[in-house]
Order: C-alpha cells, then structure tokens, then sequence
C-alpha cells in the first residue's frame, strides 16, 4: 500500500465480482457463510457457490408472521435477517467443552483444542455486527483482539478468525427497529467489507487491513456520483422505512421503576413462555454445561448447550424455581434485554433486530410493549402487590 | 494483618479451561445430621494446594465425575486452606452421588468463586452472625477467623435457629463455642424435643436476648429466603444501617463466573456479584418474587 495515496472511501463492485469475492474468499481458506433458502426461510448457512444466494427473494416479516415473497429477480439481498446468525457459529447452540476420563491421581484430558473454522460471514447485516459487539463484551473481549476470558476457547478463536463482510439493509422487513437503537441500517463498525447492493453491483466500504487486502483482489472500479447518491438515498430510504420503532432513551428506567406494573400480567397472559424469543435473539447467552459419560470407556464429556430463561430449569433450586410464573420469567428476560443489560455489560441488550417479535407465536412486540408501561402502572404505589399464581 | 482479614479476593485455580475441575481427594466424611455430611477434600496436585486460598462466604463447585456440578460453601478454616470443607445437605442428584462416596474418593473441583463476607469491616465493630439451618456452613470460616483474632473485632455474637435440636450442624463446635469468652452463641428450636431447654422460636425472637450497638455493628445472615427477610428487616428496624447488613444468597449456579446466566437476580450475578450482598444493594430486588 502506497501512504501517499489515501484508499478511496468506497470501490464499485459489478455484480458478476460477486463470484469474484466468493472465489477469493475459498482460496484463502475460508468456510463461506450466508442467506440461503431453507424451508421457505433464510438462514445462515455454509455456501458452495453463490448461485446458493436468494437471489430474487424478498421477505414479509411481522408480529409472529414470516413468509417469502418473489423480489427484484436482480437483487441478491433483498431480504433481511432470519431465525439464525453469526451466532449460531461463533457460540454454537450445541459445543463439546471437554472430553477426559477419570485416571488414578487426575482427569485425562482426551481431546486437544477444537478445530475451528475460518469463517466468511457472507452477507452479515448491521444489527447483527452489533450483536457481535455484545457478546462480545458478555465473553470477555475488552477491545478488539483483546481476549481475556480464557473459558471461551471456542469463541476467541471463531472470533478472532472470522472475516465479516457486511450488506447493509436497502429494505427493512416490517419487525426492524435497528434505527432506533443506531445500529442500522448501515453498518459503521466491526465488518471487513461493507456492501450496499444497487442493481448493476455493489458500493464497497473498507473496515480493516483484511478487506482492504481483498478489496485489492477484486475488479473494482471508482464509483460514479450518482452510484454514491443512490446508495446514500436507498440507505436513507431505509431508515425512514422501519417497520418498527422504538424509544430507547428512558427505557431502563422505565423498566426498572415499576417492577410491578400491571402490563407484566397481561403480556404474561399472551406469552405461551415457548423460549422462541432466546433462542433467535442474537445476543442471548445464557447456557447450561451437561456431563455426559459413555457405557463403553468411561469417558466423560461435558457439553454446553443453550438455555433459556423461559424454562422452570433454568432458576431450579430445590425449593422449585425461584421464576414461577410466566410473568416472572417474561419479566426477567425484557428487563434483562432493555435494563439490567446496561447494569451488567454497559450496553444494551437489544440491537433492534425484529427476530423475538416476528418468531413469537403469538405475536408479542416488544415495541407495543414498552408504550404501554409509559401509560397507567402503580406509579409510587408499588411494592404492594407480591407474587401471583402462574 | 492475616490474609483472611483483607479485603482482597482470591480468585479460581482452575487454571486455562475454567469447565475443567481439578481433581481433589476425600479425606474424611462427616455426618451433621441426618441429611447433612461434610466433606473434608484435598487437592491431588501439591501446586495447587499450595496457591489455593480462599476468603469466608466464597464458594466451590463441587464436581462427581460422570454426573455433574453444584455450587457449595466453603466451611473450613480459611488459614489451613490444603484442607477444604464443605457441608452437603442431601437435596439433589450431586449431592446423592456425594453420599455415595466413601473416604478416599476422586472428586473435582472448581473455585473458589464469588465475593464473601466483608472481613475488613468487621474490625473493631459489633458482629451478629444470624444462620439458620444449613446456613451456618458459609459463616463457618468467618467463625474460624475472629476466633483465631479475637481482638479484632468487639464482640461477636451467633444467633443460630434450626428446626429441631436434631437438626443443628456442627453441633459439638456449637458446644465449644457456647464455652468460649470470645464468642456468645444463642441457638434456638423451632421443635424442641423432652431434653432441649434452650430458647424455642424463631432465630430473630433471640434478638430480644442481646443488646445492639446499631450504628457501630455489622449483621451477617445466611438461611432460607424467609429467615434472610425477617434477619435483615429485623435489624433494619433496630436501626442497623442498611450499608451493614450483608445477606448470603442462593442461586442455581452452573458456572461460576457470571457466564451461564442462571443465578440472575435482577441485574445481579448470585455467582460473582455475590453471594454475599450487601443489603443496600439489593434494596430493591431482595424481597422481590419472580424477579
């Protein structure tokens, strides 16, 4: 890289680079994932070839509402977020921690280091570089390739490797309220390359020396004037477009004031306490470590696995579950997400992806929700009522 | 100043893979009572035993191999930490795998995790102990340490409530210390039987029965959630201020180190937050259900 000349701010990429940039990124060793069509939905997935992205594919998204549609048959990322995301990779649902048996004076460790993946997340969108940043800072890493949480084995390594390369949202599906928390619909942080899809290719934004290395590699060319301009309007478009909104700037005090508010029992009387909400939220972390041990050798493994706080397990003391109700445990997972986030990590919790509003059965919005704790509640009056029957 | 009485916290041993315990054998197995045993382990591995240290009201997990993991108090002696104590009581599946054991055994451990009892502030104050139950065991090694010091504190109390006289842990320390000058132990039933002729109530009725020093002493309670509410309150009333009342709590821990989100009270991790609390922490919280 020459010093003298500063890189521009942003290449054109033609649409046919795309094969381009794939190619590139399995020539150095990366395992490809991204959008492709999985029993009617997106989700992330490893990629072979490109022609494996929904190309012409658009998505409706409401309250417990997901479909696909037909979209503009040249567009390729004409959709956003599904049920799963780069979480589902780098903090995988299920993920062997330990295998070792039991010698004479010590646990024998039976297996070494993981072998994890280099992955290429293909596609990312910028709430989900925001839910990184969270779970970032929730598994210990103070600033970028600063890792001190010498647990997370899998996650240092998943993440340090990772090469993100991001495409910001041009239509927002109806359950988005990125905007509303900053994170969208344009990526500003945390991607090695950030695309803006217009019809003939791609506007293309540099994040870190990696993209700029394959930036390098790839047949751009200086975008015109009028490629910028219609980036930043489709961009702009989309910010107006959310299909949701949300008040962030009193929310956690709103929801640390009134704990017992009376919307707690009437979302309470709509949620089915299914678990849907943690298991597509991309910053959820919570999780529970098994042993399990083999017949045959007595090995024993321990295995980690997702939780959710919706269960009775989850908070099982052997006086029963100390959240047990529904109120309780829908209670516990929305303050967590928009209020004890912040006490815990300095951050929220939510990243305004839409995924717990579209993926609830039954429809619960967090965005409906939190007006309604702004209206009525007990005010002053509260730590009067106690507990209530499930 | 002894380690045990700073306010520095030791952290785990673990070592890299904070899921891998480290294997401890069983010396001695002690029965309390008839659902409770202590266990007296010592680490396999010298290196360990001599950097493991631990401060009052911290905790382990305790790990059976092949079954799993439960958080228990430490309820040794903080100055002879080769030896590590922990008081089971039988309620689950660890701890039924645990009664298995015999003297000898192979078990892991994990620890110590948590912040304890605030020994700093203990010192030339007032200390009332309030335990119930099994409740004692994590105030156990702040018991060991006044009494090995006893100038550093003004006087300590113990008010200790059990169910039935049968029910007591460390029944024959509770005897030495009922004996011993630098300590004033009152226990009380809430079933007495034909030979008990001590008090019979609950643990906070035995607050009639010593006078308080509220500005100048600091409360220390573990028990159930019920007898952690009426202690604190009770001595909220006698005008304790709230910044020295500290409450012991107990949550489902599964890891250790505020990672799996299971102990969650409110925006506290029981695990690393706690679980020793300080009462005007968790003013708003602690008498919360469901929360």
């Amino acid at each position: 890289m020459t010093d003298a000349n500063t890189p521009p701010h942003a290449f054109f990429l033609p649409r046919s680079g795309l094969e381009d940039l794939f190619q590139i990124l399995q020539s150095d060793g990366y395992q490809v994932l991204g959008p492709t069509v999985v029993n009617d939905t997106v989700m992330i997935r490893p990629l072979e070839s490109i022609a494996q992205l929904p190309q012409g594919v658009s998505d409706r998204q409401d309250g417990g509402f997901y479909r696909l549609v037909d979209g503009d048959p040249e567009l390729s990322f004409e959709f956003v977020v599904g049920p799963n995301g780069p979480k589902n990779y780098l903090f995988p649902a299920k993920l062997k921690l330990l295998e070792f048996h039991v010698g004479n004076e010590r646990f024998e460790l039976d297996a070494g280091q993981p072998d994890v993946p280099k992955y290429a997340f293909l596609g990312v969108r910028p709430c989900e570089l925001a839910a990184v940043k969270v779970q970032d800072r929730v598994f210990g890493v103070a600033e970028p390739g600063m890792f001190r949480c010498e647990s997370e084995t899998w996650y240092t390594l998943a993440r340090r490797q990772a090469l993100f390369i991001a495409v910001n949202c041009t239509r927002p599906a109806g359950t988005c309220f990125c905007a509303s928390w900053g994170t969208g619909p344009r990526a500003t942080e945390g991607f090695d390359l950030a695309l803006t899809e217009l019809r003939g290719g791609f506007i293309v934004e540099v994040g870190s020396d990696r993209g700029q290395a394959i930036v390098g590699r790839l047949p751009t060319r200086e975008p015109t004037v009028s490629e910028l301009e219609l980036a930043e309007l489709k961009l702009e478009r989309a910010a107006e477009q959310m299909g949701r909104r949300l008040e962030t700037g009193d929310v956690k005090e709103l929801l640390d004031h009134d704990l017992e508010h009376p919307e707690w029992d009437k979302v309470a009387q709509r949620c089915l306490s299914c678990g849907n909400c943690t298991m597509v939220c991309p910053t959820c972390f919570c999780c529970t470590v098994e042993d399990s041990t083999y017949l045959a050798d007595e090995n024993i493994t321990r295995t980690r696995y997702w939780e959710s706080c919706f269960t009775h397990q989850f908070s099982y003391l052997t006086s029963g579950p100390e959240r047990a109700t529904i109120r309780g445990r829908y209670r516990h997972w929305l303050r967590h997400k928009l209020s004890t986030w912040w006490d815990q990590f300095d951050m929220s919790g939510c990243v305004g992806c839409g995924r717990c509003i579209t993926w609830c059965p039954v429809g619960i919005d967090l965005t409906e929700e939190i007006p309604r704790f702004r209206e009525g509640g007990h005010a002053k009056a509260e730590n009067t009522t106690q507990s209530r029957g499930t | 100043m002894p380690h045990t009485l700073s306010s520095s916290r030791p952290e785990p041993i673990c070592g890299m893979d904070t899921w891998m315990p480290v294997p401890a054998r069983i010396l001695a197995i002690e029965q309390e009572n008839f659902n409770t045993w202590t266990f007296t382990t010592r680490f396999v591995a010298e290196e360990i035993r001599k950097i493991y240290r631990f401060a009052p009201g911290q905790f382990n997990m305790l790990y059976v191999p092949g079954v799993g993991e439960a958080a228990f108090s430490l309820s040794s002696d903080p100055a002879e930490p080769e030896t590590l104590a922990h008081t089971v009581r039988r309620v689950g599946s660890v701890t039924r795998a645990l009664e298995r054991f015999k003297p000898g055994g192979l078990i892991g451990l994990r620890g110590p995790f948590g912040h304890g009892w605030p020994m700093e502030l203990m010192r030339d104050r007032h200390v009332v102990i309030v335990a119930g139950g099994i409740g004692i065991a994590p105030l156990r090694p702040v018991l060991y340490t006044l009494l090995h010091n006893p100038d550093y504190c003004k006087r300590l109390v113990l008010l200790y409530g059990c169910r039935t006289p049968a029910d007591r842990v460390y029944a024959s320390e509770l005897e030495d210390w009922e004996n011993n000058d630098a300590i004033e132990v009152l226990v009380t039933v809430d079933n007495a039987d034909s030979e008990w002729n001590g008090p019979v109530g609950v643990v906070t009725n035995l607050l009639r029965r010593i006078k308080v020093d509220a500005k100048n002493t600091i409360v220390l309670v573990c028990g159930p959630k019920v007898l952690n509410r009426v202690a604190a309150w009770s001595f909220l009333q006698l005008h304790v201020p709230p910044d020295q009342v500290f409450v012991s709590l107990e949550r489902n821990m599964n890891c250790g180190f505020a990672r799996c989100g299971h102990c969650q009270l409110g925006g506290k991790f029981v695990c690393s937050d706690g679980p020793v609390f300080r009462f005007s922490d968790i003013a708003d919280i602690f008498a919360k259900e469901d929360i």
